[in-house]
């Protein structure tokens, strides 16, 4: 299967949809898995994966600014923690969070089902 | 802009702040006629401001300051909004809200 | 007779029935609509309503030297001994 350029080898519910050494701390990378774009941010040594949408006018996430675990959307500086997905401002407002992690040289996202 | 694309518009915005509005609470005001007003204003507001700004807060020019303003601005005014039950324009008011006419522009000033 | 001044803006429902009920009530007023000021007028209207009323958020009326913020009848029948306001 590939999707958005990305090989994909399913592994149960992990996908493999990068390598680590594309990433240092700071770095993001968007990449596609079936039709959801999820955004890879790697901050202190782990890689943390964010639905690519902001959930309050759709606007691209990669294009943010990321500041420690924070990232600020670009269209209207809605902010959001990495690690939860959750808004600085409000904790009920979240973008959808994907765990990662690294198996040997690749990045896997677990995904739902 | 021609008013098929004001009306377009305003029903996108209407679907993505429905689902922002949900969660924290809040639905949009029953009264349809204040809704369809405030939201063209919105709409209107984005082409010439560059965002859907709350048309009823004089925008700062500061970025910072602005972007508290626009809509849904709930999360950044919270605990005032909670308090009248109802945002500053009332485009969305708490969900157990029925009489509209209950509610009343407070000023955060009087509610510290 | 009460000097009232409103800042207002052309985009507020509220500030338009905050407006009415001056005119209803026969009382001259003078309101300035922020958002068709130029940046400069906007600068100052924004400084003042921060001093005055640390918001700014509009209708914000000022009766001679009471500021009420928001379309609020009752409070401006108040400051202009009316009554009750009431509609």
């Amino acid at each position: 299967m590939n999707a958005g350029g990305v090989n994909l080898k399913e592994n149960n519910k992990w996908v493999s949809v990068s390598v680590s050494s594309e990433f240092s701390d700071g770095s993001m990378k968007v990449v596609s898995v079936g039709d959801q774009r999820i955004l890879l941010i790697q901050v202190q040594g782990k890689i943390y994966g964010i639905e690519n949408t902001c959930i309050h006018m759709n606007c691209p996430m990669h294009r943010g600014l990321l500041e420690g675990y924070t990232i600020k959307c670009p269209c209207h500086d809605w902010e959001f923690d990495i690690r939860t997905g959750e808004h600085l401002m409000a904790d009920e407002l979240k973008i959808p969070v994907f765990e990662c992690k690294i198996d040997e040289n690749d990045v896997l996202i677990k995904m739902e089902g | 802009m021609s008013e098929r694309s004001i009306e377009a518009r305003k029903k996108q915005l209407m679907k993505m702040f429905q689902r922002v509005i949900d969660p924290l609470g809040y639905k949009f005001n029953p009264d349809n006629e204040l809704v369809d007003f405030i939201m063209e204003q919105e709409v209107k507001l984005e082409r010439e401001a560059g965002a859907p700004f709350c048309p009823c807060q004089a925008l700062p020019e500061r970025r910072e300051d602005r972007m508290k303003l626009v809509c849904p601005c709930i999360p950044y005014h919270r605990k005032h909004f909670d308090a009248m039950k109802a945002c500053w324009c009332q485009l969305y008011v708490h969900k157990d809200i029925t009489d509209t006419s209950q509610l009343e522009q407070i000023p955060i000033t009087e509610l510290e | 007779m009460a000097k009232i001044v409103m800042y207002t803006l052309s985009t507020c429902p509220w500030c338009k029935k905050a407006k009415t009920f001056f005119e209803e009530n026969d009382i001259t007023f003078e309101s300035i609509d922020y958002d068709l000021e130029d940046k400069e007028s906007q600068k100052e209207i924004i400084t003042k309503m921060k001093e005055l009323g640390g918001t700014t958020a509009t209708p914000f009326v000022i009766i001679d030297d009471i500021v009420i913020v928001g379309y609020r009848p009752k409070e401006y029948a108040k400051a202009l001994n009316l009554g009750d306001g009431s509609e």
